[in-house]
């Protein structure tokens, strides 16, 4: 069977990411309540069903490995093993090791030896977990393939099917079972037996009383026709004959069906298994044999051994948590829309702003009172529009703090000091885009409080604090903008060590001591800065810091400390809620019109025309401005303006003047990324588009800050 | 006519792919992504086969197949619970609820078909 | 399910219409055996009946054996395709003894059978 299985699988990956996630949650959850059984029942949700999908893309490995996880899991909800400390880190290691796979798998890899080797080891602990308790083996994954065996000699066999009273009810229809056996060769001889049929008073129209005799031309073996009855093995007498079936089987046959013999074996003679002569012999040597062997049950042969049925496993999912069934409850409202749609809605209410600025200039210009009143009406609603699909965009921080549980967990317990995560303001919402970039400055953040900020716990209990030490993870909405704290209980920021280390490495000059606090902590944020006496694996290695400072800016946020000393430090982000709005100041040039982030002009101030250095530089109080001639810049024709202006724009630590012609003021800008064709222009980073309907673009500021330099120095 | 086939689990991917494999066979498809959602879907449309998942959130399939064999119009209707290996007592109380046929989880899709076309063909 | 009938000079027939399934069986069997009670010569014309399952065909037998039993005529027409391929199925024709009619794509497999 070919299908296209392309798209499904993308979901497959989509959704399995998802469940590693839950079973992350869940697993962390477990960490502190270890009876809840609905994180227990969650966690095996996670894995049953990444198992049950990879199964049917044929992923075996993932196959393979998560049945194993599956076991443990199972044995665990059942009481049958107990839920021990160590069980959950081998647990997240495998949940881990689940991810690599499907990273394998994705990429359309086999899994490599040291991922092989891994999982053999996870294996092995998993066994060992297990113990001496049951494990299920498991089951062929293709039953197909291996349910086609060695054929039989001979092609003809002899089929008597009795069907129980209850199939008709329970959906069951025998000429189901019958159409479908047509399928595997061709049914020759059926004949249909109505000697069950009750009397007509007693007859319940809903069971089934017919038995059938067939015989069947095919070269399947017998597996394959006991698997089609297998779903009412329990309500059905099945007796196959294999080709070349002797006398003595034939004999058995009529003596174990509830039907007169006689009438059975002119059934088996019209049928051809055997001849007339043959019948008389059996029916004659039945006689002689005596009525015991008549009286035999059934053969059997088919029929499952009934087991003892074990305590509800499944009512243990009814009775849910609340806070579960809140959890759920909200998940039914999210609807999963792929990002792309969301930029294109985007788009399009963009290009809308301009439809409708265009209509409103043209019922300005033609003075069309009305037009113009229906024009500024549609214009709020297209406002409202906007604000929607960016709303759209907006996602709770608190997945992503979620995610820093793991980080938390493992980091304390690798260098062995004992700290809870708080996480408070989970709700806070900012845009998808600032959600995804934070995650890396985030990490160095808490990796560095746990690292240097948290004492070791000798430490604390000398300083009288509680010998756990707590990080926090706060979010909250602040003037248009969005914070993000990062905060430990630790010893506070070092005024004398960093001042000290700050000089070693020539970041400050010798005497330069007497810096605020804010001036000082800013200092770790520099290149090559690193305060930790020991080098750990994690975030010794002197690139952590400068490169969180860096990405925060990247999403034009700022980075600011409060510590105290022996009482602990607060890391501050600050970002914008969106990057698809900014605060723009909007510059002309020529009849173009520019942008540049608001929070990056430092100042504007008049060319003044007389002062001949002015070609390349200016002297702005006593220090080098690098200009930036913005119509020069982007080969701009046109003369220049009567005056020029000069913004100064200011972004990590670097200064230049940009020169433009015309100073219009502040301005909200929604950004349009620019299409495909305009990757190449070199400061430029989208558009946006003003009320009149031009188009402004917007200005990449460090982009041209490093042209300007260029230029000083050429 | 087309024969219908409601298929109930919480996995997108599997009712994504056991639908593909079903209507390329020539089954009409309807889905649900629990047992409560699969109830809605019992409108009064003909069903003839429902394949349900056993432990999904908000309705588990034993309970939603319980419901449905009280429905008049559902009652005879044959159900294909999915299943995990070695799990017999799961097996056994969705039998007791009504759903006498199974597949296995995982499981590919040719035996998906093999499993429906055994109760009905399209 | 319905079941219209009609009767001229003595002879019952009878016209279901629809399913002769299991969701039905309940209602048919009172409907049919009924029908039973009311005539000596009977015709079943099976032109309308668009499926048949297992409890169908039982009903058909139950009411054949009845008819027989009491010395009445029970005669199957117009066996709709559904009908036919179930009988096909079960090698039935012989059994009820009517004459059928075979459409093409039927008389094929009906001589592979033979």
């Amino acid at each position: 069977m070919s299908l296209d299985l392309g798209e499904a699988l993308q979901t497959f990956f989509a959704e399995s990411r998802g469940l590693l996630q839950d079973m992350e949650e869940s697993l962390l959850r477990l960490e502190s309540e270890s009876d809840d059984a609905e994180s227990i029942n969650a966690v095996f949700r996670a894995a049953h069903t990444i198992k049950g999908s990879s199964g049917m893309f044929g992923l075996d490995a993932i196959v393979a490995f998560t049945h194993k996880v599956e076991n443990l899991l199972d044995q665990v909800r059942n009481g049958a093993v107990p839920l021990k400390e160590g069980m959950i880190g081998l647990l997240l290691a495998c949940r881990d090791h689940i991810e690599r796979l499907l990273d394998f798998a994705a990429a359309g890899e086999e899994m490599d030896a040291d991922a092989r080797t891994h999982g053999e080891a996870l294996t092995a602990q998993l066994s060992q977990c297990l113990g001496k308790s049951a494990t299920v083996p498991a089951e062929a994954v293709s039953p197909l393939e291996s349910a086609g065996g060695r054929p039989m000699a001979g092609d003809t066999w002899h089929i008597s099917l009795r069907f129980g009273q209850d199939v008709l009810k329970n959906g069951m229809d025998p000429l189901s079972f019958l159409r479908y056996l047509g399928t595997l060769g061709e049914i020759c001889h059926l004949a249909t037996l109505a000697d069950a049929l009750p009397a007509a008073a007693e007859m319940d129209p809903e069971c089934c009383y017919l038995g059938f005799e067939l015989c069947l031309k095919s070269d399947v073996d017998k597996a394959r026709i006991e698997a089609v009855f297998e779903f009412v093995r329990d309500d059905c007498d099945l007796h196959i004959l294999p080709p070349g079936s002797k006398q003595a089987d034939y004999l058995r046959l009529i003596a174990a069906l509830p039907e007169d013999n006689a009438r059975l074996g002119e059934l088996l003679v019209a049928s051809g298994a055997m001849t007339a002569r043959e019948l008389e012999m059996i029916l004659t040597a039945q006689e002689s044999a005596g009525a015991s062997q008549a009286t035999q049950k059934p053969l059997g042969e088919i029929l499952v051994e009934r087991q003892i049925v074990q305590p509800e496993l499944v009512n243990a999912a009814l009775s849910k948590q609340k806070d579960a069934r809140n959890r759920q409850a909200q998940e039914a409202k999210f609807i999963r829309v792929h990002a792309d749609k969301l930029d294109h809605l985007i788009n399009l209410v963009g290009e809308l702003v301009i439809s409708g600025a265009g209509v409103g200039l043209q019922a300005a210009r033609n003075k069309d009172a009305t037009l113009m009143e229906s024009v500024s009406g549609m214009a709020r609603l297209v406002e409202d529009i906007r604000d929607g699909a960016m709303r759209l965009r907006m996602v709770e921080i608190g997945e992503t703090f979620n995610r820093f549980r793991r980080v938390v967990r493992d980091v304390s317990k690798e260098i062995g000091k004992d700290i809870e995560l708080v996480i408070e303001g989970e709700g806070t919402e900012l845009d998808k885009t600032v959600v995804d970039k934070i995650g890396d400055p985030l990490t160095h953040l808490m990796r560095n409080a746990m690292d240097h900020g948290i004492e070791p716990a000798e430490l604390r209990a000398s300083r009288g604090k509680p010998v756990k030490g707590t990080l926090k993870l706060n979010a909250y909405h602040e003037s248009g903008g969005i914070v993000i704290e990062v905060s430990d209980d630790g010893g506070g920021l070092n005024r004398e060590r960093i001042l000290a280390k700050a000089r070693e490495k020539g970041l400050i000059p010798d005497d330069g001591g007497n810096l605020s606090d804010a001036e000082v902590w800013k200092l770790i944020f520099e290149a090559g800065f690193s305060t930790a006496e020991q080098v750990s694996n994690l975030s010794g290695r002197g690139v952590g810091m400068d490169v969180v400072r860096r990405n925060i800016e990247a999403l034009r946020g700022t980075v600011d400390i409060e510590s105290h000393a022996g009482l602990g430090s607060i890391f501050r982000i600050r970002l914008p809620l969106t990057l698809a709005i900014i605060d723009g100041f909007l510059m002309g040039v020529g009849d173009g019109h520019y942008v540049v982030p608001l929070d990056m002009v430092q100042e504007c101030l008049e060319l003044d025309p007389a002062r001949s250095e002015q070609r390349d530089y200016i002297n702005l109080r006593g220090e080098v401005l690098p200009l930036l001639r913005v119509k020069e810049h982007f080969g701009l024709g046109g003369r220049a303006g009567r005056r020029e202006n000069v913004v100064v724009v200011n972004s990590a630590g670097r200064k230049a003047g940009l020169v433009v012609d015309e100073l219009k003021g502040e301005f909200q800008a929604v950004i349009k990324p620019l299409a495909a064709m305009f990757a190449k222009v070199r400061g430029v980073t989208g558009s946006t588009i003003l009320g009149s309907g031009e188009v402004a673009l917007v200005l990449e500021v460090p982009a041209l800050l490093t042209e300007a330099a260029r230029k000083l120095a050429a | 006519m087309a024969k219908t086939i409601l298929i109930v689990d919480d996995s997108a991917s599997i009712r994504q792919v056991v639908g593909l494999t079903l209507k390329g066979a020539g089954y009409d498809i309807v889905d649900a992504v629990d047992g409560k959602d699969a109830l809605t879907k019992l409108d009064g449309r003909k069903i003839n086969l429902v394949i349900s998942d056993v432990n999904m959130p908000n309705m588990d399939g034993i309970s939603f197949v319980k419901q449905m064999k009280t429905m008049p119009a559902y009652k005879f209707t044959p159900v294909i619970m999915l299943t995990t290996e070695g799990s017999e007592a799961m097996k056994r109380d969705g039998q007791a609820a009504g759903a006498k046929a199974w597949v296995v989880k995982p499981f590919q899709p040719a035996q998906m078909l093999d499993a429906v076309s055994k109760l009905i063909l399209p | 399910m319905e079941i219209r009938s009609e009767r001229n000079d003595g002879r019952l027939s009878l016209y279901p219409e629809g399913e002769m399934t299991i969701y039905h069986a309940a209602d048919l069997k009172p409907a049919l055996l009924d029908a039973l009670g009311q005539s000596d010569a009977i015709e079943l014309d099976l032109s309308a009946v668009s499926e048949l399952d297992t409890s169908g065909v039982q009903l058909l037998m139950l009411m054949k054996r009845e008819a027989v039993a009491a010395g009445k005529s029970l005669a199957l027409s117009g066996h709709s395709p559904a009908v036919l391929e179930v009988f096909e199925l079960l090698g039935l024709g012989g059994w009820f003894g009517d004459p059928q009619v075979l459409p093409p794509n039927l008389q094929a497999s009906a001589r592979g059978a033979a």
